[in-house]
Formats: C-alpha cells, sequence, structure tokens
C-alpha cells in the first residue's frame, strides 16, 4: 500500500523527516518497504520553449533547435522526431544529471555545438504508464499552459518531490489498506492527535429507503454478503478529475480515469473500502441481486475477457444478467460512460473466503479482492457510500439523491476483551503500567470501560488477550522489551538414535573422500523410466496437483534419478570423478494412503554415487560394510541381488538383516546409463536409514584379550567359477565350529592351469580356544572335516 | 708367557682400530676373548705354568681381558654410532614430497548450519523433533490457525497433492503435531526440507531448508524469547552479534515478531550482504498464538509459549558468501569440496 506523506499528514501532524517516520511506523508495525521520491535524482532540468528548428548540416537523422528555458536561449541538437515549434518540453542544461547516473554537457553533435538535451519520460525516470499521451521513444511534451513557467525546475512543474511511503500491510491489517487507518498509526506511532478528518462520517444521518430512483437491491445470499449499501446521485458530469484527486490517485499507483471511476478508487484508498459504480440505466429492471453464479455463467469483465463463472461464484446481478463478479470487478454491460447520468455507488461486503476463491479462479487479483480477502468491516460500507456522494457534490460532479438502500443481513461482531495488565505483562515479559496500556490502546479508538475493551469497528482482527498485549507492546516499543533466559526446569537435548546415525553418516563417508549433495524430492515421468524404476514403485509415485513445471510433477518413489541427475551434471562439466552421498527421503502412496486423507510413506534414505577410476563393486561393498560396523550392526548376509533393473545384473547385491533388506548396491544397469547419455561406470548404493536404526545395538560389550595362542592354518581350494567366496566361508564357520576366530580370503587366482571356469580361492583360518592351548591334531581334525565339507558340498579341490 | 700376553693384547688394540664394522668387531671379539679365543685358550694353558707365577700371570691376563673389554665396548659404540649415522644420512627424505591419503570428501553447507544450530540448541536442552514433508493440511494449516479460508494459504503458494494433503510449507506443522502428543514442558527444534512454489533463480528455490523452534511451559515470556534467540544469534553468528525485534504477523502467533542481526559480515557497518543496511533479516517469531495451544489441547490460561523458525539457505549463502542459491542443488563437485 502506497501512501504520499502529504496525505497522511491530513490525519496527524508529522514533524520528523520522511525517513525517520518510515522508521518509526516499521518499528511500530507497518512495515516499510520503500519511500518513494523521483525527482531526488533529477538536477537542473527545466521547462523549455521550442523556438526554431532546422535541418542538420551535417546529419539526416538529427535536427537544430532554439530553445527558450527563461533567462537564456539555447541551442539543442536532437534526433527527436515528435518535436514542433512552439512545444513545451524538459531542456536538460548544461551539467545536468538524470536518473541512473547521466550527466549531460554542453559538447558537438556532428560538429554542431549542442547545449543540453530534450528529456523523455523515460531518461526522467518516469513511468509511461504514469503519463498518458506520452510516447515511449520520443520527447515529453508538456501542457501549452504551462508556457509562462519557463526555466522553473521540472522537479517541481510534474510534482515529482512528493513523497511516497510504500508500506508492507501484513493480511491481519486490512484497515490500514487505507490512508485512514495508516494515518492513524502514524499519529498513535508519533504521539500526535489523530486529527479524524471524516468524523462527519460517524455522524452523518442518511435515511434508509426502500427503493432509489427506482433501484431496488435483494440479496439472496446473506452468508456471502453481509451487507449491500447503494447510494445515488444524478445529473451526473463524466469529466477529467481535479489535478488534486489525480496527483493523490497517482501516488497511491492509480490510474486517473475518469471523476466518477475516481472517486471509488479515492474512496478505496482512503477508507479502504472498495467501491463499485453502475450507470442505473444498464441495470436492467432497476433491480439488483446478490446471489450465487449460474453454473457456466459467463460474463465479460471491465478487461475485456469473458469469464466463467459457477455455484461458488457470488455476482450481482440484476434482472437479467450478472454485472459484476462480487468483490472482484464489474461487468463491462454496466461501465461508466461519458453518457451516464444516474450512477448508483455500490458499497457492499462480502465474505472474504469466497472472494478469494473467486478471484483465484478467474486469475483476477484485484485491489478490491486483494482487501475484501482479509475481511472488511460492514461498519464501514456505509461511511464510503456516504463519503463517494460527498465527493461528487464537493467536485460539482452531479446531485446527491437523498436517503440509502442499506440491506445488512448480517450484522458484524464487536469484540470485547477483559483488559488483563498482568496476564500481558507476563506474557510480554514486561512491567507496563495500566495506564501506560489504557492510554495507548484509546490512541488506538478502543474504549475501555471497568476493564472492558470494547474493539472499534474497523479492528476486526483484535479478538483476545494476546491481541491487546501486541497493540500495547507495538507502541510501547518492541525494542524496549528485555533480554531474559527461561527459568524453568531443566530439560535434557540429546540426539535421538537415528539421529546420531545420520551423524556419524555423514563422518565416515566424509573421511572415506565422499562429498554430500542435496536434491529437490521432485521428479518427472521420464525420469522413472530412464532409471528403470519398478512398475511397482512407479505406481507409487505421488502427482503434485499444481507443480511449478512438468519437471517437477512427481514427488521421488526412489533417490536413485535424482543420483543420476547429479552424476550425469558433474560428467557433463567434465570433472573427472565424483564421489557422492545424499541423505533424503523416497515418498511412496501405498495402500492409497492420500486417497484416504493420510500421509504417505516417507523413507529416509542414504545414497551413494560413484564415477571414479580408483573405484569398483568391492569397494563400495568395503563403503557399505563400514558403515554397518559404525552403526554396530554385526550379523547380516550378503546376497546377490539380479531383479533389481536399476543395477548391473550380474554385479548387484542386497544386505540382508534377517529377511529385512536394508542395503542394494552394486552398479548401474548399462541400459540405464545409456538412457542418461553416461558413457563411464557408475557405482550406486540405497541404504535405508530408518531399518538402519532399527537394527543397530548401541550397547557394545567388552570381550576378554586372548590369553592362549593363536593357531593358523591357509586352506586353498579350487572351485567352479559359479560357487561364490561366501558360501565356502559359511560352510567353513559351520564346521569348525567354535574355535575359528576369524576367516579371511586372502587371495583369489585364475589361470589356464586351473582349467576354465574354475577359481582358486585360499583362505586364511585362525583358531583359538578360550580355555587353553589348541594341540595340531585337533586343528588338524577340523580341517580335515572343513576339507571333507568343500569337497562333498562343492566338489571342491584342494590347492596344494 | 707374559710377552705372549702383550703380544696378544697389542695385536687386539691393533686389529680393533682397523675394525670397520660391527661384524668384523664380533668376529676380532669371539677370536680374542671367546670361549675358544686366543687369551682363552692362553688362560687354559696356565697350568703348566710354575705355581708362583700362576697368580702373577692371572692378574696380568684379566688386567689384560678388562682393558680388551673395555676397548671392544668403546669400539662398538663407536661403530655403532657410524652405522646409526650412515643410515639417517641414506634414509633423508623430502618431506615436501606429496603425502598419500584418502582426500577427504565434505558435508555439505545446509547440514553444516544445521548441525550447527542444533549443537547450540541441544545445549540449551531443545530436542530435535521431525515429522512428514508430505502433510496434512490439517496440521500444515488448520491447527496452526490458518482455517480454509485464511489469506495466508494463498500467500503462501503451496504444493497441493489434494485438499488434503500438501507438501508442508513450513516445518511447523512438527510443532503442532508434537505438542499434540506432548506434555509441557516442550523444547523442541524441528528442521527440514519445506516447499513454496517459488521458481527457481538466485534467491529462490521451490525446496528449502528450515528450522523452527517451540518452547511451551509455565512462565514462557516474549523476553525470553529475545533472550534465547540473542543467545542463538551470539553462538551461531559471532559473540558481538545484536538483535532487534520490529513486530510482524504470523497466524500461529501473537505478539509476532521479525527478528534482525546485526550484519554478521560487515558487523553492522554496511555491505554487501546487508544491502547497506547493517541488519540482516534473520527470522520470523513470537508467542504461540493462544488458539493453536487450545487446537492442540493445551490450556492457554496455564501455560504459554514461544516459537521461532528462519530459513538455513540464507544463514549458509551469508556464512560462506555463496551469491546464487542454485549452487547449493547443482551439486558441482567442484563447489561442494570447498566446505
Amino acid at each position: 500500500m502506497k501512501a504520499s506523506r502529504e496525505w497522511l499528514e491530513e490525519y496527524s501532524d508529522i514533524d520528523v523527516k520522511t525517513t525517520k517516520l518510515g522508521d518509526i511506523l516499521t518499528m511500530a508495525g507497518q512495515k516499510v518497504e520503500e519511500i518513494i521520491q523521483k525527482g531526488t535524482d533529477i538536477k537542473n532540468v527545466v521547462l523549455g520553449k521550442i523556438l526554431k528548428i532546422e535541418k542538420h548540416p551535417n546529419a539526416d537523422k538529427l535536427v537544430v533547435t532554439e530553445v527558450d528555458v527563461g533567462t537564456e536561449k539555447l541551442q539543442i541538437v536532437t534526433g527527436a522526431n515528435n518535436i514542433k515549434l512552439g512545444d513545451i518540453v524538459p531542456i536538460a542544461k548544461d551539467g545536468a544529471e538524470l536518473p541512473g547516473g547521466v550527466k549531460i554537457k554542453t559538447g558537438k553533435l556532428r560538429g554542431i555545438d549542442s547545449c543540453g538535451m530534450m528529456c523523455s519520460v523515460g531518461e526522467l525516470g518516469l513511468d509511461i504508464a504514469d503519463y498518458p499521451g506520452q510516447i515511449e521513444h520520443g520527447i515529453m511534451i508538456l501542457d501549452k499552459s504551462l508556457e509562462n513557467k519557463l526555466g522553473e525546475n521540472i522537479v517541481d512543474i510534474l510534482n515529482l518531490k512528493e513523497e511516497i511511503i510504500d508500506f508492507e500491510i501484513t493480511p491481519n491489517r486490512p484497515d490500514c489498506l487505507s490512508i485512514e487507518g495508516l494515518g492513524r498509526e502514524t499519529a498513535v506511532a508519533l504521539g500526535k492527535k489523530f486529527k479524524n478528518p471524516r468524523e462527519n462520517l460517524d455522524k452523518l444521518e442518511v435515511e434508509t429507503k426502500e427503493e432509489l430512483e427506482g433501484l431496488k437491491v435483494d440479496i439472496e445470499a446473506p452468508d456471502l454478503c453481509y451487507r449491500y449499501v447503494a447510494r445515488v446521485v444524478k445529473n451526473v458530469k463524466i469529466q477529467e478529475s481535479p489535478e488534486w484527486l489525480k496527483r493523490r490517485l497517482k501516488a497511491c499507483g492509480v490510474r486517473s480515469i475518469n471523476n466518477i471511476v475516481d472517486i471509488t478508487n479515492y474512496v478505496m484508498l482512503e477508507l479502504g473500502q472498495p467501491m463499485h459504480a453502475f450507470d442505473i440505466n444498464s441495470i436492467e429492471g432497476k433491480h439488483i441481486t446478490v446471489r450465487r453464479a449460474k453454473s457456466e455463467e459467463k460474463i465479460t469483465t471491465l478487461d475485456d475477457v469473458e469469464r466463467t463463472l459457477d455455484e461458488n461464484d457470488l455476482v450481482i446481478s440484476d434482472d437479467k444478467k450478472a454485472v459484476a463478479i462480487a468483490g472482484v470487478m464489474g461487468g463491462q454491460n454496466s461501465e461508466i460512460e461519458e453518457t451516464t447520468k444516474t450512477v448508483v455507488f455500490e458499497s457492499a461486503v462480502f465474505y472474504g473466503g469466497a472472494v478469494r476463491k473467486t478471484a483465484k479462479k478467474v486469475g483476477l487479483r484485484t485491489e478490491s479482492s486483494s482487501r475484501f480477502e482479509k475481511g472488511l468491516s460492514a461498519e464501514n460500507a456505509l461511511r464510503a457510500a456516504n463519503r463517494a456522494v460527498e465527493l461528487v457534490v464537493m467536485l460539482n460532479a452531479g446531485e446527491e439523491v437523498e436517503g440509502k438502500i442499506d440491506n445488512y443481513p448480517t450484522k458484524q461482531k464487536i469484540n470485547k476483551i477483559k483488559l488483563e495488565p498482568e496476564k500481558i505483562n507476563n506474557l510480554l515479559g514486561t512491567k507496563i503500567s495500566k495506564e501506560q496500556m489504557i492510554e495507548i490502546l484509546q490512541n488506538l479508538g478502543l474504549e475501555i470501560e471497568n476493564d472492558i475493551i470494547t474493539v472499534p469497528y474497523y479492528r476486526m482482527d483484535l479478538e483476545q488477550m494476546a491481541d491487546i498485549a501486541e497493540e500495547v507492546l507495538r507502541f510501547y516499543g518492541y525494542d524496549k522489551l528485555e533480554i531474559t533466559l527461561i527459568k524453568a526446569d531443566t530439560t535434557i537435548g540429546i540426539r535421538n538414535k537415528e539421529q546420531k546415525i545420520e551423524q556419524k553418516i555423514r563422518q565416515i563417508l566424509k573421511i572415506s573422500g565422499l562429498s554430500e549433495i542435496y536434491t529437490y524430492g521432485f521428479i518427472n515421468e521420464k525420469e522413472l523410466d530412464k532409471s528403470n524404476i519398478l512398475e511397482e514403485l512407479k505406481k507409487e509415485a505421488i502427482c503434485i496437483q499444481n507443480p511449478l513445471s512438468d519437471d517437477y510433477k512427481y514427488m521421488r518413489p526412489s533417490t536413485i534419478p535424482s543420483m543420476l541427475n547429479v552424476l550425469s551434471f558433474n560428467l557433463n562439466q567434465k570433472n573427472p570423478e565424483a564421489k557422492l552421498f545424499d541423505i533424503s527421503r523416497s515418498y511412496k502412496n501405498i495402500e492409497n494412503k492420500i486417497e484416504k486423507g493420510e500421509v504417505p510413506e516417507e523413507e529416509k534414505i542414504l545414497t551413494i554415487g560413484i564415477y571414479s577410476e580408483d573405484f569398483d563393486f568391492y569397494v563400495l561393498k568395503g563403503l557399505v560394510e563400514n558403515i554397518l560396523e559404525e552403526v554396530s550392526i554385526n550379523r547380516y548376509d550378503i546376497q546377490k541381488e539380479q531383479t533389481n533393473k536399476s543395477y548391473h545384473p550380474g554385479r548387484c547385491a542386497n544386505m540382508k538383516v534377517g529377511i529385512d533388506t536394508i542395503a542394494t548396491f552394486g552398479e548401474v544397469h548399462p541400459e540405464v546409463l545409456e538412457n542418461y547419455d553416461i558413457e563411464k561406470r557408475i557405482y550406486l548404493a540405497e541404504i535405508n536409514i530408518t531399518k538402519l536404526t532399527k537394527y543397530s545395538r548401541a550397547n557394545k560389550k567388552y570381550e576378554e584379550i586372548a590369553k592362549f595362542p593363536a593357531v593358523e592354518r591357509d586352506l586353498a581350494v579350487i572351485v567352479a567359477e559359479e560357487i561364490e567366496a561366501g558360501q565356502i566361508e559359511k560352510a567353513i564357520v559351520k564346521k569348525a565350529k567354535k574355535v575359528l576366530e576369524e576367516v579371511k580370503v586372502f587371495d583369489i587366482y585364475r589361470s589356464e592351469k586351473l582349467g576354465v571356469g574354475k577359481k582358486s580361492i585360499a583362505y586364511a583360518l585362525k583358531f583359538r580356544d578360550k580355555n587353553k592351548t589348541l594341540n595340531d591334531e585337533e586343528i588338524d581334525e577340523i580341517m580335515k572335516n572343513i576339507i571333507d565339507e568343500l569337497q562333498k558340498s562343492f566338489g571342491a579341490e584342494l590347492r596344494k | 708367557m707374559k710377552e705372549q700376553i702383550e703380544k696378544i693384547q697389542n695385536l687386539a688394540i691393533e686389529k680393533l682400530s682397523q675394525t670397520q664394522n660391527l661384524k668384523e668387531l664380533g668376529d676380532l671379539k669371539v677370536k680374542i676373548l671367546g670361549k675358544k679365543g686366543e687369551l682363552t685358550i692362553l688362560l687354559r694353558g696356565m697350568g703348566s705354568l710354575p705355581k708362583e707365577e700362576r697368580p702373577v700371570i692371572g692378574e696380568l691376563v684379566n688386567k689384560v681381558r678388562d682393558i680388551l673389554e673395555e676397548e671392544f665396548t668403546k669400539k662398538e659404540k663407536e661403530l655403532k654410532r657410524k652405522e646409526l649415522d650412515e643410515r639417517l644420512k641414506t634414509e633423508n627424505i623430502d618431506v615436501t614430497e606429496p603425502s598419500k591419503k584418502t582426500k577427504l570428501g565434505s558435508i555439505h553447507p545446509i547440514s553444516q548450519i544445521i548441525e550447527e544450530v542444533e549443537d547450540i540448541f541441544l545445549g540449551m536442552g531443545y530436542e530435535i523433533a521431525d515429522g512428514p514433508e508430505i502433510e496434512k493440511t490439517f496440521y500444515n494449516f488448520d491447527q496452526l490457525n490458518t482455517p480454509a479460508d485464511h489469506p495466508a494459504r494463498d500467500v503462501q503458494d503451496t504444493f497441493y497433492i489434494n485438499d488434503d494433503i500438501v507438501l508442508r510449507s513450513q516445518t511447523s506443522p512438527v510443532q503442532a503435531r508434537v505438542m499434540e502428543s506432548k506434555k509441557p514442558p516442550i523444547k523442541i527444534i524441528c528442521p527440514g526440507t519445506v516447499y513454496r512454489s517459488d521458481a527457481v533463480d538466485s534467491t529462490h528455490s521451490p525446496v528449502f531448508h528450515q528450522v523452527e523452534g517451540l518452547v511451551v511451559d509455565k512462565n514462557i515470556s516474549m523476553t525470553d524469547l529475545k533472550g534465547t534467540l540473542e543467545m542463538f544469534a551470539k553462538k551461531c553468528l559471532g559473540e558481538n552479534t545484536k538483535i532487534r525485534f520490529r513486530p510482524h504477523h504470523f497466524p500461529f502467533t501473537e505478539p509476532s515478531a521479525e527478528a534482525d542481526v546485526s550484519c554478521f559480515v560487515c558487523g553492522g557497518k554496511g555491505c554487501k550482504v546487508c544491502k547497506k543496511e547493517g541488519w540482516i533479516e534473520l527470522l520470523g517469531c513470537g508467542m504461540v498464538h493462544p488458539n493453536v495451544l487450545r487446537n492442540c489441547n493445551i490450556d492457554p490460561e496455564v501455560y504459554s509459549g514461544f516459537a521461532f523458525g528462519f530459513g538455513v539457505e540464507r544463514i549458509a549463502m551469508a556464512k560462506f558468501g555463496i551469491e546464487d542459491m542454485r549452487l547449493l542443488y547443482e551439486n558441482d563437485v567442484r563447489f561442494l569440496k570447498q566446505f
């Protein structure tokens, strides 16, 4: 909301500079975004009159002019082609400054002296939309009536000195979307008297009538329209508004149209109540009905666009058609025209929620709708209607028709709140006296009698003690709040198990050389296909109703595509290697939870993604194993995984605890790599942190360091290629029983000598008995059992 | 015999002086003093001497043995020193040659900031709470005093899954869930991912991170809020950081405030980061709205509380000097490795 200082001064004396006023109001809750004063960047630009225009001897596109700038006559060369003899134009003289730091100096243009420059609207830093009739690529041509002001500063002529304050108004304060509301805040914040220039409106008595100039009003939807006030003016002369009114509108960023439309806008800015003006003759049957729209009902709004409505929208209608979308925009069919003689001013209050929905649906957020949607006071509506009529009379734009139509089915509730100074001080941590509280509240227009506060009609946001506390604090001063610390029982702050695990993972992966990434949870349809995600998983992807773009249409059911995108990006950046991890979530709509209104499944996943020369499956496996070790999961199974289509079927494994898969890792399927145009091998791991937490056993126990010596034996066997090292190891463990302390593969060997499809695996075995020294005979027997078993189960051949 | 002894002694000393290494020294020692050494053999041959000469010669032999032992020890020490010197000389390395190591990876700046914030609040006795990102409108809005027709539902431009489910536009629904399930005292922070329908540019992202905090107990006041936030700001942004409250409006707090901190880049003098204002808008906060407490079955007549929330990216960008938010989500390793 923009407000000029000049307009605010009508409500309160202001004895501080505008920047200071801005600071004070910001600290009182009306945040100043910007103070605009267009003229500050313009120096030494004056009004001039063109006396001569002659051809430039050396250039076809330039002309040489003589300009009268009051005190002297200047020769100026210009390329403009919209100037005529006698035009009044802005002249930047030698030494002038223009917005954007442009400096003008006397110089030669193609050999001819030029002692200044004629300015366009844009060169003066002004908006072409604010100056109708001017052209963008041409000199600004001013009114001939200014001829007696040659040489005067353009800043004064165009009234650019005006200081305009742009406020950010919070949605709870629709009353401050008006100069009156801001004026009241200004007065209280500065400790001045609120001048209340519109006090007359509160006292004005206007008789309520059934009919005005034959016009009748019915409200069919009192749940959506709380009040409808209509006033009528006749013998209207549609013309331009006076300068002062146009200037005030412009300061607030509103364009002048004609006196009647300007009055509706002026009242909206002044009092915060949106208004609408109809030509009474465009109202069929002179009967206005406020009703719900019919399904598929159409109306062409003032901006020339046809809008389609339905039963959720409210319209202002005559006997045949809708003439306005209530609270949003008027219809073309009832627009004020130059021939309009009798005008109906509508000042109504609609249910904000419905206006908001309609405005959103038809895609029209107007000055009017953005006020209504915050909830307006029905009491204020009558003031606004009366003010409009007052202005018509004042501007000599027409005659007042006595009386008003006032349909007021839903009375505004006036809130009463108990004043509880002690509770307020406890909540704020302050020691503000009751007297000071009362003074602040009364200045804001609240009435207090016997500790009961009656809230004025324009402050519908005040409902309970906390609201009153905020009002007190705003004008007592947020900056006066002291600094204290909570006085309460001690609480313990500690990370829970999952949070600790996450922290450990970050550390261990960082030390292992991986960098953490952050990815969006969004995904597009194509990516689900590209990464070969399981069909059933695809079906669980959650669709966003209003995505930013098709690329962000789904919530990912798998983190793989996000990781592949990042790896692919790094490859495109020609980064020689990338070792990355991401701790993030996957989202799955299982059991149609979303359709049932329940939140879907979210799993926390650690995703590892790597391309690097010094990396292979087994390095990845080591990384995954280290993570499990770090979180104290010691019992797990590693099994080959061949059904997951995102991974290479021969180079992928699942890590299981019992039957629960807690991790899947391996090389990415060549087909997926091709889909992503990746030519390197990519290693991926997905580790479910939620499950990791479930199986993590935090309590470690000390085991006594062995007193008796260990016996070490090596065992090398030749087996068929399909036999997995893990299978053999399991068999060894099973046969060796308790005295086997450790078994490790230390060599895997393939050669022509061994034969095609064969490999030799060598294990180092370490035996130890906690209670005695093992002798050779015992070990020999165990070794024999193991060898027998390996021969029997795997056809293993002992390698000598 | 005496001459023989002296001869052995002289010869030994001469040879000793020529010995070059410990092995030669050992051999020489065995040859002279060993079980079958020259001196030992000589001593054994003493039986053939007349009785009266024996003690004299015996004494002489022992004396020579002592002398030689000492000489050998001296020589041994000398040779050991020499060998060590030589070894140290040959083992000299260039310490400026490159190291052998696994290059460290890195933790994302967003995680680093979140962890830092968590540690500060854990130290003040807060727990860390978490909740779903795909959330019921009930928790994201209704419970937080933002009913169906509230304009804030529009202002925030939320991503909707359907009428009842949204991508949470704030981490506050976690607060509502905690208040619903736990009796006061409540002291939590909720870090997490949030979603708003903003197009990607250098200062906006549809996905970003927030940390919110909530305290509900008896006698919690707005000055406690200010004190807590100042303590946090000092620990997170520097001991000289000051905090300033400005009035604001949020549906879920009353009174509400926006908190600025003195610019931690320039110290309040005015710079690019604070847009020459000396202050940086850091967070929104306020006293928990009595309607919110009531919605969560907490009696506002008995309990009060405060809540605050801020964006992690903004702090990360200001602290690390990152000017374009897109870098945080692009994940270029050349960017990541710097943290």
